[in-house]
């Protein structure tokens, strides 16, 4: 829900949980599997790829934020941006769904391009209802000033339930 | 005071829509693992010689080798299997019959792979005894795996 009301200390509450949660998920939890890759495997080429990385430092970013800025406008185009890097890293990971690997002589290709459209879904689907769930917000909002102004002279006084620009 | 906001019609569609995505991607991904899961145990067993229908031979007549291999293929998913063999030779001393088989969900198909060496004596004094071979197993219409080996191996003088 699109909320003005929110205080900067909730805000900056929300920023921090957001860059511990997404710190953990994408450098300190790949860091440790590479670790733990490398000193079972030392001669292997199982590393944990940099694009992780550098793909983490892209969400920790956003999703900080998101919810820095959660409840107002400006924090719409960064939760779509967080869901179409999703898109994008699940694609990137994955080659496009076809992935491939030579060993003894054996060639293995698995090819999933359909299930990976279904995979993606989500992710499309939550970067096109974050800016659908804002204006229906905003739309509701409006629509409730409008009908309360000739009753509650309360309404005018400051303290108005639209969304901050 | 902060009022409490009625939640307009429209977050309840969207809100359905995102239950109805969820789902999808919980359906399909689940009978696509579920079905992969039992494909994959249920062909295995049928290599290990469960009902000892997987059966692969050589024989050798004159200088010609051929080398059958008969797969049944079970398809205990919930999805169409397709399997399919190739092989590819350089040049005319090997001839491989392309073979594929469609198997519905519940059911099962034979797969029978013919691969002849038209002179082996020539087959082995040559440089290349590779012979590249695929097969490709698709659970359509979401996940296919194609796997490359060399066929080479089936090759033996005088016949399995």
């Amino acid at each position: 829900m699109y909320d003005q009301t929110i205080t900067t200390r909730k805000r900056i509450t929300s920023a921090v949980w957001a860059f511990v949660v997404n710190a953990i998920f994408w450098i300190v939890i790949p860091y440790y599997v590479g670790v733990f890759l490398t000193g079972k495997v030392p001669e292997s080429a199982l590393t944990v790829p940099t694009f992780v990385y550098e793909f983490g430092i892209l969400f920790i970013v956003l999703e900080v934020g998101a919810a820095f800025f959660r409840g107002k406008a400006v924090a719409v185009p960064l939760i779509s941006a967080v869901a179409l890097l999703t898109v994008v890293y699940i694609w990137y990971a994955t080659n496009g769904g076809i992935l491939g690997v030579e060993t003894s002589g054996i060639t293995l290709a698995l090819s999933f391009r359909l299930m990976l459209y279904v995979l993606v879904l989500p992710s499309i689907w939550a970067a096109i209802r974050a800016p659908l769930s804002y204006a229906i917000w905003r739309r509701a909002a409006k629509a409730e000033v409008s009908s309360a102004l000739p009753v509650s002279p309360v309404s005018q006084s400051g303290n108005s339930p639209l969304p901050q620009k | 005071m902060q009022v409490k906001r009625k939640t307009p019609m429209g977050i309840w569609a969207l809100r359905g829509v995102t239950v109805a995505v969820a789902l999808i991607v919980l359906l399909v991904v689940g009978t696509v693992v579920y079905s992969a899961y039992e494909d994959f145990s249920a062909v295995k067993a049928e290599l290990a010689g469960g009902s000892q229908q997987a059966v692969g031979a050589a024989v050798l007549r004159g200088t010609t080798e051929t080398v059958s291999i008969n797969i049944t293929v079970p398809n205990k998913g919930l999805y169409p299997l397709n399997v399919t063999l190739t092989c590819d030779y350089p040049t005319t001393n090997v001839v491989c019959q392309r073979t594929s088989v469609d198997v519905s969900p519940g059911g099962q198909g034979v797969l029978r792979f013919r691969m002849t060496v038209l002179d082996v004596p020539q087959f082995e004094s040559s440089d290349n005894q590779v012979i590249n071979g695929t097969v490709a197993i698709s659970m359509e219409p979401f996940v296919g795996l194609v796997v490359g080996t060399n066929f080479g191996g089936f090759v033996k003088t005088g016949g399995a």
